[in-house]
């Protein structure tokens, strides 16, 4: 086999399965008519040509062999890149001519996405003959870009990506950026164009300009010798500043605090709905990160304190069960001024958890996750059950659930009001979690999660541990479901079924297990995302399995691994993040959001 | 010297004795009235085949199993039955067997970690320095993950990890057991600085050559039951351990 296709195939085959998947599930057809820029560039187009861009980019990556590093220079890097490409290509269009010779229609029986109008799309609006040229062509064109990118230097790389990742960030933030930019009173029209609502080519080209302008900027800046020797300046910067920060740390840090307060106001009411239930599954996912990223304890029934904090809080306050005949007062309920009940159920939701804890002190992995599956059961079908009824209002749940207001404040009709809140609630559960992870506690529950029976040993009490995690766990986890409580104002069990304790756990692994950067993030990218881009709505479960599989392939530490784990291995990390960046086609959006710059 | 070192040990009080101790694991009898007794300053290694009851032994000193009669004393009192968090606070400490450090944390916290019972801030610093001084290796390699050691090292890193409790007893699991021939000769150059440090070191060990070369004194158990106890001269001389134990005919 010819070098490039050796290098080729496997990459092509994945990216051909790619497309020929993200097809036959919808997704092709639901972004047919989201466009990114302009008439042309259509998301479902980019969806299409992404896979083969990367699989140029994958098949020019450096092998070793037999001992020896295979660094791919320019020419070759684009020859195989354009083979990989190509082969991709007529993967598709193979698929394309024999889903034609069966009769589109026919499939659409068994896979009810596929159709003519599919076919028309795949085959980019053109006849099936031209469709199928148009593949090859772009198929090598775009791998070979793919590989050609790869063999820049990471400078170069990064300021050939810079433009066109604007482009894509701004598509798919479409719904935020245009809001942002009525929000502060200007017209977006100059950006995106008011009847694709896609990007105009002027905007899109103009703003990646001055995105690449700015990333080219910035590396000549460093790259002058005065810049060089600012490393070794810095001791000297550092004691001008205040309290041990250079003047950089506190002007960024000032930053980031404005961008935080800022944001419901430059957003929207909408979003800022969206960012409210964010920032309740970042509080989910700090609770749920503590009993399984710090201790290492699998919970599955992690539920249980979302629901016993939302329905605590609606019971604390004097809110009322919902009956068949209208509201009726709960069996146990008592009148207290939300601020005072918080702290009532936090404590509650830690007793809860050390009830949670014990049964299951003496399990390991996968036989705590089952019983903790148990016991989230348990939990949801309690607050459904008929017996329940009196006091949690069973399957009709609970309604007039206090605002928790603060003079002039609605929090349960403005997001951005509760935005506000969810933020007080967020950063007291970080500045926990941030506290305990350095101290004692948190070494003792790293050990502990290393090797228990060798805790032991060192005089860890594990059983004490254990105990500890799930309260503070669970502590954490219920100021999230008294979040919701105050949000919606009222409650259904069906708010509280397996899938968020399946949803809590997956933003905690894919941020990166202890990782508390990792768990805003991955709130944002499987929370948030779909909220930004509703056509994607429909998907996310698809989504959601499809990126939790390409993360745990790709990047088993999550996409911000707790920086403990990386040390020895940062190079080959640096590496893996640029694919995953590459991967998920809008890097920094969900980085920058929350890195503190 | 080392004889007359176990002679005076005779006349002073164990610091650590097993009493008629009787483990069962279900119906299993494992350890079946066995008595033992260390003396302060001594090393004393317990010999026996694969299945002779040696790590149990070690799990009821340490409290991770609880004797079903019997009872294991230390510094004169009963510790069996007691949790293995207090059993270690009170001065037992253990290197167990493959070393099992903590993988990903840094050989620092691996040492701290040692010290996790101990309050005494300074004296915790002093042992630090302490085992550094005797593993100046481990010092160059503070901040390196453990997992990414040498085995050699790594059974350093355990070893003060031991000693960072600053242990009246310190016990050893097979500290030869998977390691190449020539890193056990390195373990028992190790063993040997602890031992003079004047520690008292309790170690099991299968390689009975290697083991009763630095001993004191050991015990021989066999299928649960004590069926040797004599000075380490005594049993290597013993024609049934050079039989059994030591590979010759």
């Amino acid at each position: 086999m010819p070098a490039p296709l050796a290098r080729a195939w496997k990459p092509a085959l994945i990216a051909g399965i790619v497309v020929v998947y993200v097809s036959a599930v919808g997704l092709i057809e639901q972004f047919a008519e989201v466009y990114a820029i302009g008439t042309q560039v259509s998301l479902a187009r980019v969806l299409l040509l992404l896979p083969l861009f990367l699989a140029g980019w994958v098949a020019t990556r450096t092998t070793v062999e037999r001992g020896e590093r295979k660094v791919l220079a320019m020419p070759q890097a684009a020859l195989s890149g354009a083979v990989t490409g190509l082969v991709g290509g007529a993967m598709v269009s193979i698929v394309l001519l024999a889903v034609d010779a069966i009769d589109p229609d026919t499939i659409g029986e068994v896979l009810i996405a596929v159709s003519t109008k599919l076919l028309g799309i795949v085959s980019f609006d053109q006849s099936l003959g031209t469709g199928i040229v148009l593949w090859l062509v772009l198929g090598a064109v775009v791998g070979a870009l793919g590989g050609v990118v790869r063999a820049l230097s990471p400078g170069a790389r990064r300021v050939v990506l810079a433009g066109p990742l604007t482009i894509g960030v701004l598509a798919i933030l479409q719904r935020v950026v245009s809001t942002a930019i009525k929000e502060l009173g200007f017209r977006p029209d100059f950006l995106y164009d008011s009847k694709t609502s896609g990007l105009t080519w002027a905007g899109g080209i103009a703003a990646a300009v001055i995105v690449t302008l700015a990333v080219v900027g910035r590396d000549v800046l460093r790259s002058r010798p005065e810049a060089a020797a600012a490393p070794a300046a810095r001791p000297a910067a550092a004691s001008t500043g205040l309290g041990g920060f250079t003047t950089r740390q506190l002007v960024q840090g000032a930053v980031a605090i404005i961008a935080v307060l800022a944001l419901p106001w430059v957003i929207g009411t909408a979003l800022s709905g969206t960012v409210g239930t964010v920032m309740i599954f970042i509080l989910l996912g700090l609770g749920l990160n503590i009993v399984v990223g710090f201790a290492g304890l699998l919970d599955l029934g992690y539920v249980a304190f979302f629901a016993f904090g939302a329905y605590a809080t609606a019971l604390l306050t004097g809110a009322q069960v919902n009956t068949t005949d209208g509201a009726g007062d709960p069996a146990f309920s008592l009148g207290l001024n939300f601020y005072v009940a918080i702290p009532i159920v936090v404590l509650l939701a830690a007793g809860v958890g050390l009830l949670v804890g014990s049964p299951v002190l003496r399990l390991r992995g996968d036989y705590l996750a089952i019983v903790t599956l148990g016991l989230g059961e348990v939990v949801s079908t309690l607050v459904t059950s008929k017996w329940a009824e009196g006091l949690v209002g069973g399957p009709q749940g609970m309604r007039d659930i206090t605002g928790g207001d603060i003079g002039p404040t609605d929090f349960q009709n403005n997001p951005r009001h509760f935005y506000y809140l969810a933020l007080v609630f967020v950063l007291l559960a970080l500045y926990t979690s941030w506290r305990l992870q350095y101290s004692r506690v948190g070494r003792a529950w790293n050990a502990m999660r290393e090797d228990e029976q060798v805790a032991d040993a060192m005089g860890i009490s594990t059983t004490r541990y254990k105990l500890l995690a799930f309260a503070t766990g669970g502590a954490i986890g219920s100021l999230g479901g008294a979040l919701l409580a105050i949000q919606l104002g009222s409650l259904t069990p069906r708010s509280f079924d397996v899938n968020v304790s399946i949803l809590a756990l997956a933003v905690v692994i894919l941020g990166g297990l202890g990782s508390l950067r990792g768990v805003m993030v991955g709130s944002l990218a499987l929370v948030g995302l779909p909220g930004f881009l509703r056509e994607f709505e429909e998907f996310r479960p698809l989504a959601l399995g499809a990126v939790i599989i390409a993360i745990m392939l790709l990047r088993p530490q999550g996409i911000l691994p707790n920086v403990r784990v990386t040390e020895d291995i940062a190079d080959e990390d640096r590496d893996q993040d640029a694919w995953a960046r590459a991967a998920a086609g809008q890097p920094a959006t969900e980085t920058s959001a929350v890195e503190p710059a | 010297m080392m004889a007359g070192k176990g002679a005076d040990a005779e006349e002073r009080k164990p610091v650590l004795e097993l009493r008629q101790v009787n483990t069962h694991y279900g119906l299993v009898a494992v350890l079946r009235d066995v008595d033992m007794a260390i003396y302060p300053g001594e090393m004393v290694c317990l010999l026996g085949g694969n299945a002779s009851g040696k790590s149990t032994t070690l799990k009821t000193i340490l409290g991770y199993v609880t004797p079903s009669s019997g009872e294991v004393v230390f510094d004169g009192e009963v510790i069996s039955g007691k949790s293995t968090t207090e059993i270690v606070r009170r001065g037992v400490s253990m290197v167990p067997e493959n070393r099992r450090l903590f993988g990903d944390m840094t050989v620092e916290e691996n040492l701290l970690l040692g010290a996790y019972t101990r309050t005494d801030k300074a004296a915790v610093e002093q042992d630090r320095q302490m085992v550094l001084d005797t593993f100046p290796v481990v010092g160059e390699r503070l901040k390196q993950k453990a997992g990414t050691l040498s085995g050699g090292q790594q059974q350093m890193v355990a070893m003060g990890r031991a000693l960072m409790a600053n242990p009246k007893v310190l016990l050893m699991d097979e500290p030869s057991m998977g390691l190449a021939p020539i890193l056990v000769d390195q373990v028992f150059e190790i063993i040997k600085t602890i031992r003079s440090l004047g520690r008292t070191v309790f170690v099991v060990e299968q390689n009975a050559n290697m083991a009763l070369s630095i001993a004191d004194r050991g015990y021989v158990i066999q299928t649960g039951r004590v069926v040797l106890a004599d000075t380490a001269a005594n049993l290597l001389a013993n024609p049934m351990m050079r039989e059994a134990y030591l590979g010759e005919l």
